[in-house]
Formats: C-alpha cells, structure tokens, sequence
C-alpha cells in the first residue's frame, strides 16, 4: 500500500502541465544482459524551452539515456516522466503514441521513409496521430527550414542536408514538448553540418523549442544552453553555456575523443 | 572475395535462406528429370528368363528417324530360323537355339487361370531352357505335341506334378496336357517341344531371336564372331546388360516413353526453377544493395561489385545442392511409381544428371546475381550510396516493354488449342500461362507503380494512416511490390493453367471416348495372354445382342512433314475390323469403316490437310514391329482426339502384332437383362474372360498422372520459394520499420499498414493471376469443349486464391512481428 504522499505525488507528476519541465529523469539506472550498467542513476531535469547538449566518450552511456529519456527504451529503475507523463511505466504502443505526441526525433541516419514525398514525410507523425495538420505552422516550418521547393521529391532525390532539414521540419512539425537529436551532424560535412546546428539552435530561439542533443563534437554541444558530460553511465559534470574549448578539455581529461 | 561474401553473408540470413530453398528445390527437380531422360536412352531391362545367353540377335527393334532419337517399336519382329544353325557352327560356340513366345496359361484345378508372369509371352519352345542361367529338371523334356513341362512357380500354383494331367489355354485355345517335367528356374514358363512351339508360335522358317551359349571362357571371341558373321544383316547383337532389351521389345519401347516424359516436363520445370532462383536471388542481391554501394565507393570495380553478388549467392547455392541433387534422385523413384513405364524396367542412377543440374544451377545462379546487380554495380560510387537507401528510381521501361511482349506473346500462344485439338494444343495453353506469368512479373514494377499512384490520388485525405501508407509503399516500393505480386500471381497461373488445360484435354478426350463407343461391354482375357478365337461367334450369337466387333491396339508410325520437318512419333492406333462401326463411332465423314479390309486406315480428319491424307489417297506408315506399309485411306473420322489420328485394318496388322494379337470384342447389346445375364453367363463358363465396361476401367491415363504429381511438386516448389522470398523481402524492412516507429507509428499501426499490403498484394497476385489465366483457360474451353469455360475440379480457383492470401499474410505478419519485437532504436543500428 503506497504512502498518501506517494499517492499525491504521483497523481500530481501524472497531469500533464504546459508549464512544468519538458523531460525529468529520476534514479534511472539501465542494465543490459551480462551486468553491463549503461546508465547509473541519473537524475536530471530539462525546462521547457532550452537547449541541452549531452556528450561522452564513446560506451560513456549518452546514447542509452537518450534512448530512455525519449521513451525509445525502459529503464530497468528510475522514473521518465515527459510533458507530466511516466513514460517509463507504459507498454510499446501506449510509449509510442506518447513519443508522437510529445516527443520529435533527428538522427544521424534522417531515417526519412524513402517511399513518401518530403511533404508527406513531414506531416507523417501527424497523420500517424490522427491529427490534422496545422497548415500554417507546416508552411511556416517548411520555409523556414528551406524546403519549400523540395516537398515533392523523395528523400532519395535530397542531399544529406536537406534530408535532415525535413527531418527537423518533420520533428518540429507535431510541435513536440522536445526534440531530441542524436549526432545530427554525424553523416554531414562540416559546413552543412554548422549549418543543420544553426537551424536547430535557432528554432530553439524563434519557437522556443526545448532541444535535447546528443554528440561528441565539442563545437556542436557548445551551441546549446547547457552540457552534460557523461562517463561509465553517470553524469560526471554538468556545464552552462559551455565552450568548446572547455568541452574539449574535459573530453580529453576523460581520456575519450 | 569468397571469404568477403561469406562475411557479408552472415547478415543476409533470410534472403540466402530463400536462395537455399530455390536451389534445393531447383536440384531436386532438374535431377529428377535427368534421371527419367537419362534412364529413357539407357536403364537397361533384366535379361531374366534368357540370362543364361551370352549373345542375343534379334531383329533392330527401333525405328531410326532422320535426325532425331531413335524410336522403339514394342511388336516383336522375326529373325530367320536359318540363323540357328548358322550361329552354332561358329566356333566357340556350345549352343545356338531359336526363342519363341506365344501366349499360354495354365489353368488350375478349378479352371481359373494361373497368374505367374506374362502370359501373353509364357509359352515357349523347350530349346529355349538352354538358355537359362542354371536348369534342373524334375521329369524329362515334353516328348511329343501331348506334354508340357512347366516351371517350378506355375506347376506350384496349378497345384500339379511331373505326370499330372493339366489344362493349358494355348493361343486361346484350352487342351489336356501330361505334365513331363517341372522346371526348377524362375521365369522358364510354360514348355513345348520345338516343333509345336513353332507351330503355336505361328512361325514358319522364323524365330523372336537367337541364343546363343559360348564355351566356357570363350564369350568375348564368340561375340565378335557372331558380329562379324551378321556384320550389314541390319540384325542387332546384343551381350550382357543390352540383352534384356532384345528379350523385351515392348517393356524396351515403354522406355522411350521416359525420354518423352522428361522432355515434356522439361520445360515446365526449367521454367519454374528459373523463375523461383531468379526471383530468390533478386531479393538476396537487393539485401546486399547497400554494402555494394559501399563496396562500389571504397573503391570496388562494377565487375568485382557483380562477382560479389555473385559469390554470396553461389555460396548459399553450393551449400543447397549436395542435399537437393540427392533429393532429385529419390523424386525420380517416386515419379518412377507413377506406373508410366512397365516395372521390370529399372532406372538408370548414375550422376551425370546431377553433374548437370549442378551445373545449370551454378550458372543459373551465377547470372542471375549478375544480371539483379548490373544496375548497382554500374552507377557512379557516390549515387550507387545515395541509391542503396531505397529502390532504385524508375522502374526500367525497356524491362517494362520486355513483360508486355511476352504478354502479348503469350495471348498468341494461347490460341493454340482452337488450331490444334491435341497434346499440343494443350501445351500452348500451358507454355501461355507461364510466358504471361513471368511478362507480369517483368512489366510488374511499372503497372503497380502506375496503379498505386492513380489510387494514391484518388484516396480520400481522412483515409487512416496505415492505408495511406500501404499504398504509398506499393507506389514507393513497386518493384518489391510487384516482384512479390508477381511471383504469387505466377503460382495462380501456373496453378489454373496448367492443372485445368490437363483436366480439359481429358475431358474432351474422354468425352469423345464415350460418345464414340455405343457399346457398353468389353470383353477380355488378359490373364489369358490372347482372348480365345470362339468367343466372338459364342457372343454374337447370344440373344440381345446388336454388335460384336474385336477390337485391337499398336503402335504405329506416321512419318510427316509438320513445320517443314521430317516428323515422326509413336502413336497408339485402333485395330479395326470392317464391322467395328456397330460398336464404335468414331464420327465418320467421309468413306465408311466398312472399308477397313486389305491395306486401308481409317485417319482423323484433324490430319487429313497436314499429312495428305485424303478419302482414297495412300498414306505411309510403319507398322509397330517396322514394317513399313503403304495403305489406302478407307474413312476419315472426326472424334480424333478421342481415338488418335490414326486406325488401321486388322488385315494390315495380321502378322505384325505377334502369334496372336491381343484384341478384346466390344459388345453392343439392345440394352435388355437377358443380353447381360447372356454375356455374364458366356463369362462364368469359359475360363478367364473378363467383361468390363469400355474405357471405363482405363482411369486416369498416366501422362495426366504425372502431369497432376508435377503440378503438385511444383506447386509446393513455387510456393517454398515465393514465401521464402515474401519471408526475406519482408525482413529487410526492418529499417524501414524502426524508422516509421520513431516518426511516431504504433506497433499496431505498423501491423496495420502490412495487413493492408499483404491485402494489397494477394489482391494485386489474384486479380494479375485470374487475368492472365482468363484467355488461355477460355480458349482451352472454346477449342477443346466448345465453350468458353475449362473442365476441372470447381475448387481449384478458391483453393489457388486461400493458398495466395494465407501465404501474402502470413509471410508478412510472422516477420513483422519479430521485426517488432526489436526496439526501433536498435533496429537502426544493426545492420539490418
């Protein structure tokens, strides 16, 4: 028998609420078979509207809390709780209409369904919801992302940057409580990659979108609000408006990249 | 670069499975038709009774046609009896002796036929048990035309010993014999002394063949002597395993019947096998398409990029075929059960088919992976990357226009039952389907990306989700789509075409059949070897009786011109008399089958322009036993399809068809009780009559046998190997899949979206199969029933359409579950 207080407590973290965090983690320990601890209770806490940035070496654990702070995977303990849900507590369809709704993705491989125009590809997450598309802010979208000549083509006919361009617009499109990103520069060459970073860190500005980026590119992390240094699964430090020069330091300190 | 593929072949589990499935199943077939063809020009017969010769001569019994395989020719053609003697003076030489057959059975106590061997062929000279391996003898040798010795398994069954009084029914006829000797060697048959076994047999200054027994120790020289001696006779001389086919002309002629078969099925399964591989390492390529790209970017040459699509599928191939080629030879035996040849003769095992079908599946496989991956070893590196991530973009028009040619081409050939009433016919109904089929599968790509994107257009925008998605993967993804809809569209028309054009022909064939024979008995004695002459008088002149006619079968040859080639087959023909029309009516136009005296034929009217073969004209035709003979065209007949081209006179083929041609009477009667209780009665008191309804008992001929048993392995082939192809298609789709979750898909809309593919596909592989089966299967009907619809079993098109849903479903739903069960995030990073 819980405790009324826990009783509260959950009921009150359960109601979806427009002012609190975006996305809070509490305790969230994963383990995979064999013992391997990937993520060793981290807590943390990303408010609406910022801009995070986690990093690490590599096996430092950054992309499996990405994946349970999305609600992508379940933590073994701990608690995810997104826009006021416990997505952590719910099973595969339930976590998967509660990433449409609150939830957009951007990964290094745009993952754009090849077989849809780019327009379709944008309303996709929409139209999967059941949702009319707000066709203003999808043109707005769309234009600002500098697609607008490009929605009929098929991903394959896009370069790397425009594909993740309309895989921005595509994560935007649902206006998700946040975005998470992982590498999203990975597949790009260095010019469309500052260019896709400075997209991204613009709609953080203009709409106020919260942005949780994973990456291991030091000048690609100092562009958000906030960094995350992980290593062993743990958060061993926690930097605002960090440098790249700084991000760099501790990398290197970490013996990592 | 093996080892590379074998690497890369790691991640491809279920596209090599499907490669694996197709080869395996490709081997099995493709030997199992080597063996039939190989066992057709060589499985040698037992030479059983006559082992103990070391040399036989017997007249060539095949007919050579110009540039063609050689033809058996079942009837038994004589050798001078002078050659006895002039065998048996070359040295060396211990015996020469003359065989004879004639047909004798030996009745037991009771009267009934003792059934050990063939008696159509059990009686025989007593000369002739020198040829046996080994002979013992309890008694002595027949001393005069009153004794017979019999051997030890007939004398058992008649229940009788050396001394004993037995009836034997000789030619037909039944007389008293002395028992006076059994012989102890199997097979011997039933002995008289030479003189009546001449007279018996028929035969004056002639024999069936020559023995001969060398000294000990001297059987290669006497070989080569009786060869030289015969050298230019236009006899053949035969020694150890060649002998059983001079001892057996008929059951040596059936062989030719397995060379015919493997031919007819040969094409049938080449074309399915090449379908199902092609099909199978098309999805196995594209499973490799992206590391190819990359392969192609890290610097790999497009003939090292096609060498490595090449080699991971040859190395599932190779891995298929020891299995498969030692599943060929045991589908052989069973195919060998299906009664189309006499059972005494063996198949030939040896492993050129299998070296064969090694070879074709190598290659078959090899050009295959070539061909699927020339488009993506020959773009430019960069885009071969940018490609590899979805199809590649336009369906190819060319390959497109290919398809609708062979469409076209197709409709042609289906047109061919209404020009010719005959197996022929029916084979262009069959070769229609699978040329439509494998045209479909060809111009597939466009025509579904066409539809798909006119429904794409038309769909209603608060369509559900999955729906828009299902249609916008078939119009994204219409080579998978039309691919896999195409490979099941080709099983319905496999399936429809080939099982219904079969059951039409015999229909129609059976249909003309009965129309064609108003006489409802047939009597005979096969346990007898020769229906005995008095039964024809005793039948007519029993009360009731309208007609009584004899009615005989062989093998005749009619060398013609079919396409500005010398043509020539074996082909069944009627031995009539002039009265046979009172029981068969064969539809006569033209002259009457009163006719049929002296050297006429009787010849359907299909072959009349073809062959020259008008009312009055003189065709030539050779005769079962090789006799070439020229006869006078007495009739011509219009039920053609049911009783063969040809029909010859009982004059003709008297003395051409052995001591005593193995005929049953037809019999028409008024239809009354008495007429049948006459005949029943005329039965019950002459020993092995039997009566039987005409036709009736012949069942399902074995061609069409075969025919069905092939259908079904195939059928199970096609299906093995279109599932495992749905099986890989589907698995690569996990990318795809994770990346529809992360966007925001449901497992159940994921399931959704498949469900509504998979409908689309059986829909798409139903509507394609049933269309392209419609215009064959309506003019099968048209041409061979006068209707526009085929005969055959009502079931077969709902059971073709569950077979096509259960399969589209369920090679979908099972790996999208699993694919399901990985976290989308995971499916990403795995390679796959």
């Amino acid at each position: 028998m819980p405790s009324p207080a826990r009783l509260l407590r959950r009921h009150v973290e359960h109601r979806p609420s427009p002012d609190g965090p975006a996305v809070v983690l509490e305790e969230v320990v994963k383990t995979y078979g064999g013992g391997v601890r990937a993520l060793d209770g981290v807590s943390l806490v990303v408010p609406r509207g910022s801009f995070l940035s986690v990093m690490g070496p590599s096996g430092s654990g950054k992309s499996t809390l990405m994946h349970c702070a999305a609600g992508l995977d379940t933590p073994t303990s701990g608690r995810v709780v997104i826009a006021g849900h416990q997505i952590s507590a719910e099973n595969e369809n339930r976590r998967t209409e509660l990433r449409r709704e609150h939830v957009g993705f951007v990964f290094q491989s745009y993952n754009l369904v090849p077989s849809l125009s780019v327009a379709d590809n944008i309303t996709l997450p929409l139209r999967l919801a059941g949702r009319q598309p707000d066709e203003a802010w999808v043109r707005t979208l769309v234009e600002r992302v500098g697609l607008t000549a490009r929605l009929g083509h098929r991903p394959a006919e896009l370069s790397g940057g425009q594909q993740q361009r309309a895989a921005l617009a595509r994560a935007l499109a649902p206006r998700p409580a946040v975005v998470f990103a992982d590498e999203p520069t990975g597949a790009l060459d260095l010019r469309t990659a500052r260019e896709v970073l400075g997209l991204l860190r613009d709609l953080v500005g203009e709409f106020g979108q919260t942005v949780v980026m994973v990456t291991h590119d030091p000048a690609a992390a100092a562009l958000a609000h906030r960094a995350l240094v992980m290593a062993d699964g743990q958060v061993v430090a926690t930097l605002d408006a960090p440098t790249a020069a700084d991000l760099a330091g501790r990398l290197v300190a970490l013996g990592g990249e | 670069m093996l080892s590379l593929s074998i690497g890369m072949a790691r991640h491809r589990v279920a596209a090599l499975i499907a490669v694996f499935c197709a080869v395996l199943g490709g081997a099995a077939l493709v030997t199992a038709t080597g063996v039939l063809a190989e066992s057709g020009l060589r499985s040698h017969l037992p030479a059983g009774r006559l082992a103990g010769a070391d040399v036989l001569v017997s007249a060539d019994q095949t007919y050579h046609p110009p540039e063609d395989l050689p033809i058996g020719l079942p009837e038994r053609r004589p050798v001078p009896a002078e050659l006895v003697g002039r065998l048996g003076r070359l040295p060396g030489v211990a015996a020469a002796v003359g065989d004879v057959s004639f047909p004798a059975a030996v009745l037991d106590a009771g009267g009934t036929p003792v059934s050990v061997g063939h008696p159509r062929t059990a009686g025989h000279g007593w000369s002739s048990t020198r040829l046996l391996d080994r002979v013992e003898v309890d008694g002595q040798a027949p001393g005069g035309p009153g004794e017979v010795a019999l051997d030890e398994a007939t004398a058992a069954a008649a229940g009788v010993r050396p001394g004993d009084e037995v009836r034997v029914v000789v030619a037909g006829r039944t007389s008293a014999f002395r028992v006076a000797g059994v012989v102890r060697a199997p097979g011997a048959g039933i002995l008289v002394t030479d003189p009546t076994a001449a007279r018996l047999a028929g035969r004056d200054g002639t024999v069936d063949l020559v023995g001969v027994r060398a000294e000990p120790g001297a059987a290669g020289s006497v070989a080569a002597a009786v060869r030289a001696e015969l050298r230019d006779s236009g006899l053949v001389v035969a020694t150890g395993a060649d002998r059983g086919d001079a001892a057996e002309p008929g059951a040596a002629a059936d062989r030719s019947v397995l060379l015919v078969l493997a031919g007819s099925l040969a094409g049938v399964i080449l074309l399915v096998v090449g379908f199902a591989i092609a099909g199978a390492v098309a999805v196995s390529v594209a499973a490799q398409r992206r590391e190819l790209a990359l392969m192609r970017a890290v610097g790999a040459t497009p003939a090292q990029i096609r060498r490595l699509a090449a080699g991971q599928a040859t190395v599932a191939a190779i891995a298929a075929l020891p299995p498969g080629l030692g599943l060929g030879y045991l589908l052989a035996r069973q195919f060998r059960r299906l009664d189309v040849v006499p059972p005494e003769l063996p198949l030939t095992m040896s492993p050129l088919p299998a070296a064969a079908a090694a070879l074709l599946l190598v290659v078959a496989v090899q050009g295959a992976a070539r061909g699927a991956a020339w488009r993506a070893s020959r773009l430019p590196a960069t885009e071969a990357v940018a490609e590899s991530r979805t199809e590649s973009r336009t369906p190819s028009r060319a390959r497109a226009a290919v398809g609708l040619a062979l469409i076209v081409a197709a409709t042609v050939l289906a047109a061919a039952p209404l020009l010719l009433r005959s197996a022929f016919g029916v084979a262009g109904t069959q070769v229609a389907g699978m040329l439509g089929g494998i045209g479909l599968a060809l111009a597939g790509p466009l025509l579904a990306r066409w539809v798909a994107a006119v429904v794409a257009g038309r769909l209603p925008a608060r369509v559900a989700a999955p729906t828009w998605l299902a249609v916008a993967n078939v119009r994204g993804y219409s080579q998978r789509f039309a691919g896999n809809a195409g490979a099941l569209a080709m099983g319905v028309v496999f399936v429809l075409t080939y099982s219904l054009a079969q059951t039409t022909l015999l229909a129609a064939t059976s249909g003309e059949r009965q129309a064609g024979t108003p006489a409802q008995h047939s009597i005979d004695a096969p346990a007898l070897g020769a229906l005995p002459a008095d039964v024809l008088p005793a039948v007519r002149a029993l009360p009731g009786i309208r007609a009584a006619a004899p009615v005989g079968s062989t093998t005749v040859l009619w060398p013609h011109r079919e396409l500005g080639d010398e043509a020539v087959d074996a082909q069944e023909a009627l031995v009539l008399d002039p009265d046979a029309a009172g029981v068969l009516d064969l539809g006569v136009r033209d002259g009457s089958l009163a006719g049929l005296t002296g050297a006429t034929v009787a010849v359907a009217e299909d072959v009349v322009r073809s062959r020259g073969a008008a009312l009055g004209s003189s065709v030539r035709l050779i005769l079962g036993d090789g006799t070439p003979v020229d006869a006078r065209v007495a009739a011509v007949y219009g039920r053609g399809l049911g009783f063969g081209p040809v029909a010859i006179s009982a004059d003709l083929a008297a003395g051409h068809l052995g001591p005593a041609p193995d005929r049953s009477v037809l019999v028409r009667t008024d239809g009354s009780p008495e007429a049948d209780r006459g005949l029943n009665e005329l039965a019950a008191t002459r020993p092995g009559l039997a009566i039987s309804t005409p036709d009736g008992s012949a069942g399902v001929p074995p061609e069409l046998r075969i025919n069905l048993a092939i259908v079904v392995v195939l059928l199970g082939f096609l299906l093995l190997s279109i599932a495992t192809k749905l099986v890989a298609a589907t698995t690569q789709r996990r990318t795809e899949i994770a990346a529809l979750r992360l966007t925001g898909a449901t497992p159940r809309q994921i399931q959704a979206m498949t469900r509504r593919e998979a409908g689309l596909l059986a829909g798409a592989a139903l509507l394609g199969g049933l269309v392209l089966s419609a215009v064959p299967l309506i003019l099968v009907g048209i041409g061979f029933l006068d209707r526009p619809w085929p005969a055959g079993p009502v079931w077969l098109l709902p059971a073709a359409a569950v077979a096509v849903v259960v399969t589209a479903f369920a090679t979908t739903e099972l790996p999208v579950r699993r694919a399901l069960r990985i976290p989308p995030a995971a499916a990403l990073l795995s390679p796959q």
